[in-house]
């Protein structure tokens, strides 16, 4: 795999437009064998402060679990929207993330951070894809984290007819939690801007979250809710009873429709949490969610 | 509450056309704020008769800093007061005439004309008897010729009452009885306990007022407390806002307690008992109207009225002299009548039953709280500017207004002097009377 | 030195309003000094210095920053009592009571007074987050290209206000969406709330009609009575109500046996004995010991509202009392199903066992010794004016009585509860 320095990191607005210009339904062809490298990334306190306040939390000496992703983030759809990326941009569903914290994170640690992408596999509705990404600090891997997304009507020609290694009503499996039971811990009234203003800090404009119009031309009846703030903020309601070191791995179920009003299930489990947003009529899951100890590698490899 | 009528005719503009239209002119009252001297002038002092208490008086009046002179030589008389305790002969009578009749063209504004006279009932046969009483008319006559807001009262000194005089003396000369004309009040032997500061006559006295939300109570309460007392204002629960408002004016306690409640008397007097060992004063001044012809009065008016009126004072008077140290030793008690309980008034039968009951309540209870040192009495007013007379359609308030000697309505504070005046320990001798604050109203006179 | 007991004097509440009813346009600090005044009143200390006034309100605006010391200033106290605020939630009141009965205790003060006060009705409003964030950037800015580029970012739906939402802000439900759901834990029926519910009305206008709160209320804007008060309440006429928390056949609570919005303030004088007499002050009651506990409803542990289930068995044990040693019970009633709950926990040998750490339950209560005289369902509930209510109440019923002890019992927002024994006056 070749590593190729990124000094400055990329702009999203202007990465969205080329890959809607550039893209090519069921584009196909194998994963660029590539990892991005954005070296010593200091954290912006004010940033990191807007970040907080739409995500819920407390502002801390420490990194939330979730926000190296979003210093990552650019590097992924740096590699998505390239155009010999096999999978097409603009309609990619985030189906599954996994962060794992292996120490806390000072907010003043640079980190270097690293993303390449993985396990291209069939998925019932397409194909699946799973952008990793590490932050470093001093060359200690201090976090890591996986995005697995599905491209609709794509074909895997890359992973040669490999399918996706479990699948639970067409999506990729996640923890297997069920919380359907559970009272509500808390509910949530989402707001109709939530995904603009998640948007405003986290740069990722994809036009789904920003607008009704824009949602319904990717099939959506309504502008949707970014599935990171929703785990950024589940998890920020547990986050004084985190450990040092854990994995959050939440499988996005159904997407939340904006505005909307959801209840977020809390339980306590052994070694962890288990939670989930839950349709208020008991009409399913929009994602469910653990907290464990964390593994070397949080998925299993590709077969 | 403003006069605007007398404000008018005092004005520099139109003053002086209501006095060439000959219009009456009410005149501004001397009122007492404290520091004020006894009296703004110098005294005459002048007997009809022997004059026994020429020098007492003199005395007094020189002890409280006022010039006292015994002959007019043409300068302007704060007060005149004529002696005619000594005079027994309707013969003695013309030494009034000479005394008094010069004096009184050189009485400064809101002067004082007090006259001392025996009681009648004391006299030795018919002419003694006869001549006393000519002082009523005497008094009564000269308070109506009074200019200027000048008063004339008589007080009536039973023989060997004479030590017990001063209080009401000083009451009678002082701006404190501002609209209390043509009166006659006796005064009889009594012990008089040391003498407390004139200018501080209730200093570490405890003094209950009933009513003390608003109106004439508050006046009551708020002049108690200037004068040294400290007040346990009480009133019905609902006008609890207002009497804590009073109360903390005046660094007092409000007591909300509605005082036709069957348990209201014992638990006043366990409330003076236990938070003040005792109180000096009581003064019953909460009072209500019902008002309706008597042809068409419910039952529900004329219950209340008596109720409140009449029935809470004797029950209270009752439960206050039944529980031991609810009243303290010399302590006085002071109801408030009215003008309607004396002269009546259409559409009031109930509260003039009420306000009459109380001069028989008062008449009554005098004997028995004479062992104890303790006085009771009452004081009817007039037409007071309060905000029930404020109230009132134009015409009725400008009749009541003007229907008096002093040609106006008195204030809140006029019955609070008085009642002051009566609650001092050394008004010992005043016991079971009525003293009207009316302005000399033409009214039951 | 052994710490002395604080003396209960007396009590001062204005009667409580509806919400936006008599009290509409009267501040969190008019009623406050409303209701001081009425203490001073009833005590006689106009000009007098205290110890200190400790008092709060759950719903504050940011200019009342310093709202007691503010109420105390505008009061007939002397301006030299020294004065700061409290809050924790609705065991504002109860809460600062014990604070200022501790320092008597210790010796540190020989006077002082305790309060609360709330407003639904002149309730603080926000700006808008964003507009707030852009006037604070333009107020930080360093230029006037700085400030007028930070004014420009305000768009006109930034002007759209934010209404503060009764709500606990950690799990967006409001209180009654977490007492319907400890409702339904404890199944708790809507008959026994409603008749809870009518309870407190009866009595209420009970002790009301026999003048009871004469020397415990003081009129405020016209209002006498707390206006929530119904005397007429019956089953019947609650039966018809339609349930407003929790949902389908599960919902049993309704506006009646949940308490409404209200406005009013309460005041407490607590004092040394010494300090009574002095001043020729009755003794009413005595503070004896208070507890406040806590539970975690945020992550599923517990009932937002069943702190007091806690607080109360550790009052108990380190007093050596069991529940049954008390006179009178007064349990705060935010909702009728919080009482309810609340009783079911101690009658149960599970919670007891395997929250409480007991070999056995608490056990029950008499009733006929519960909320004597009302509570919150029928005088309605303006937060922190609440435990002042509920100190003054008791310490007059134990005087009344002549002898016993009393249990105050007050949860609070954010999972709190807080409670309190006091004993007659010997």
């Amino acid at each position: 795999m070749q590593t190729q320095t990124v000094t400055e990191a990329p702009r999203l607005g202007k990465l969205y437009l080329q890959a809607v210009v550039t893209a090519r339904l069921g584009g196909g062809g194998a994963l660029p064998d590539t990892e991005l490298v954005l070296p010593d990334q200091v954290v912006d306190p004010g940033h990191l402060a807007a970040y907080v306040r739409v995500c819920g939390g407390s502002r801390r000496d420490r990194l939330p679990a979730t926000y190296p992703h979003l210093l990552a983030f650019p590097l992924q759809v740096r590699l998505l929207a390239d155009r010999k990326f096999p999978l097409p941009l603009p309609g990619l569903v985030h189906l599954r993330n996994v962060c794992t914290q292996h120490r806390p994170i000072a907010t003043d640690d640079p980190l270097t951070l690293r993303v390449h992408a993985e396990r291209l596999v069939a998925h019932p509705k397409g194909a699946q894809v799973d952008l990793v990404a590490t932050a470093e600090v001093s060359g200690e891997r201090v976090w890591s984290g996986r995005s697995t997304y599905l491209a609709r009507g794509s074909d895997a020609h890359g992973a040669h007819g490999a399918t996706a290694p479990a699948t639970v009503d067409g999506v990729a499996a996640g923890p297997a939690v069920e919380l359907a039971d559970d009272p509500a811990a808390a509910v949530w009234r989402i707001p109709a801007d939530a995904g603009r203003r998640y948007a405003a800090v986290s740069g990722d404009v994809n036009p789904i979250h920003l607008n009704a119009l824009a949602a319904r031309v990717f099939g959506f009846p309504r502008a949707i809710a970014h599935g990171m703030w929703c785990k950024a903020r589940a998890l920020a309601a547990v986050e004084a009873r985190l450990p040092d070191a854990f994995a959050v791995d939440v499988a996005f179920r159904k997407p939340v429709l904006l505005p909307s009003t959801v209840h977020h299930v809390v339980r306590r489990a052994a070694d962890g949490w288990d939670f989930a947003l839950l349709r208020p009529n008991g009409e399913g899951a929009h994602l469910v969610g653990t907290v464990r100890p964390p593994a070397d590698e949080v998925l299993p490899a590709p077969r | 509450m403003s006069d605007w009528y007398r404000d008018m005719t005092n004005s520099a503009v139109l003053g002086g056309l209501t006095r060439r239209l000959g219009l009456p002119r009410p005149a501004v009252l001397r009122r007492h704020t404290p520091g004020d001297p006894l009296l703004t002038g110098p005294a005459l002092v002048v007997a009809a008769g022997t004059g026994p208490l020429v020098a007492a008086v003199s005395d007094l009046l020189r002890a409280d800093g006022a010039e006292v002179r015994f002959e007019a030589d043409g300068e302007r008389l704060a007060a005149v007061v004529l002696d005619a305790t000594g005079a027994e002969t309707p013969a003695e009578l013309e030494e009034v005439r000479t005394a008094l009749g010069p004096a009184l063209r050189r009485l400064a504004p809101s002067g004082r004309v007090v006259i001392l006279g025996r009681p009648p009932v004391e006299a030795d046969g018919p002419t003694a008897a006869a001549t006393r009483q000519a002082l009523v008319g005497i008094a009564r006559s000269v308070a109506k010729e009074a200019r200027g807001g000048a008063t004339a009262n008589l007080i009536q000194v039973s023989d060997g009452a004479e030590d017990a005089l001063a209080s009401t003396l000083r009451f009678f000369l002082s701006g404190r009885s501002a609209y209390v004309s043509g009166q006659v009040v006796r005064v009889s032997p009594a012990e008089v306990p040391d003498a407390a500061d004139p200018t501080t006559p209730h200093a570490g006295r405890v003094a209950v007022v009933t009513g003390a939300a608003r109106g004439i109570g508050a006046s009551i309460a708020e002049t108690l407390a200037r004068d040294g007392a400290t007040v346990i204002c009480v009133d019905i629960p609902a006008q609890g806002q207002a009497l804590s408002t009073v109360a903390n004016r005046i660094g007092g306690t409000a007591l909300q307690l509605d005082i036709t409640a069957a348990d209201a008397p014992a638990r006043l007097a366990e409330h003076v008992v236990e938070r003040h060992g005792g109180a000096d004063v009581i003064v019953h001044n909460a009072g209500i109207t019902r008002d309706k012809l008597l042809a068409n009065m419910d039952e529900a008016r004329w219950a209340s009225v008596i109720a409140v009126n009449l029935e809470a004072q004797l029950r209270i008077n009752a439960a206050l002299l039944e529980t031991a140290g609810a009243l303290k030793e010399n302590a006085r008690i002071v109801c408030v009548s009215s003008m309607s309980g004396i002269a009546g008034n259409r559409g009031q039968v109930n509260y003039a039953a009420s306000k009459a009951g109380v001069i028989g309540l008062v008449e009554a209870t005098a004997p028995l709280l004479r062992e104890r040192g303790a006085t009771i009495n009452a004081v009817a007013p007039g037409f007071i500017e309060t905000e029930m007379t404020a109230a009132m359609p134009f015409g009725t308030r400008e009749v009541g207004r003007r229907i008096n000697s002093l040609s106006q309505g008195g204030l809140p504070v006029d019955v609070a002097e008085t009642i002051g005046w009566l609650a001092q320990t050394a008004s010992a001798g005043v016991t079971g009377q009525t003293v009207r604050v009316c302005g000399q109203s033409l009214l039951g006179a | 030195m052994a710490p002395r007991r604080a003396a209960v004097v007396g009590g001062n509440r204005i009667p409580f309003a509806r919400s936006n009813g008599p009290y509409a346009h009267a501040a969190n600090q008019d009623m406050l000094t409303a209701a001081l005044d009425g203490l001073v009143s009833r005590f006689g200390l106009a000009g007098e210095r205290l110890g200190e006034v400790a008092a709060g309100a759950v719903l504050k605006h940011s200019r009342d920053f310093n709202l007691t010391r503010e109420a105390v200033l505008g009061s007939a106290l002397a301006p030299s009592t020294p004065a700061y605020d409290v809050q924790q939630a609705c065991g504002t009141g109860l809460e600062a009571a014990i604070l200022v009965a501790n320092k008597i205790a210790l010796g540190q003060l020989d006077s002082g007074i305790a309060g609360g006060v709330d407003t639904t009705s002149d309730a603080p409003i926000a700006v808008n987050e964003r507009l707030r964030q852009a006037l604070l950037a333009a107020n930080r800015a360093k230029s006037t290209g700085a400030r007028l580029a930070a004014l420009a970012r305000i768009r006109p739906n930034h002007l759209v206000p934010e209404i503060p939402r009764n709500s606990e802000p950690r799990t967006g439900m409001s209180m009654g969406d977490h007492a319907a759901a400890t409702a339904l834990r404890w199944q708790v029926t809507r008959e026994d709330q409603d008749a809870l519910t009518v309870t407190s009305h009866h009595r209420l206008a009970a002790a009301y009609d026999r003048g009871f709160f004469d020397d415990l209320l003081t009129p405020y804007l016209g209002l006498n009575r707390d206006q929530n008060l119904r005397p007429d309440s019956s089953l019947e006429k609650l039966a018809t109500l339609k349930p407003v928390f929790g949902r389908g056949e599960g919902a049993t609570m309704t506006a009646a046996n949940s308490t409404p919005l209200t406005d009013g303030a309460s005041a407490v004088l607590l004092a040394s004995d010494e300090w009574a007499a002095d001043h020729g002050l009755p003794v009413l009651a005595h503070f004896v010991d208070a507890e406040t506990a806590a539970v975690d409803y945020v992550h599923g542990e517990e009932g937002l509202l069943m702190a007091p289930a806690y607080a109360v068995p550790r009052l108990l044990a380190r007093n050596g009392l069991t529940l049954q040693d008390f006179d009178f019970y007064e349990i705060h009633e935010a909702f009728a199903s919080q009482v309810l709950s609340t009783l079911a926990a101690w009658e149960s040998p599970e919670f007891c066992k395997e929250k409480l750490g007991l070999d056995a339950p608490l056990g029950s209560i008499d009733r006929a010794k519960l909320n004597v005289n009302g509570s919150s369902l029928a005088a309605g509930h303006p937060f922190a004016a609440t435990g002042g209510r509920i100190v003054a109440t008791l310490a007059k019923l134990l005087a009344e009585r002549g002898s016993g002890r009393g249990l105050i019992s007050i949860c609070a927002a954010g999972g709190q509860g807080v409670v309190a024994i006091l004993e007659a006056a010997k």
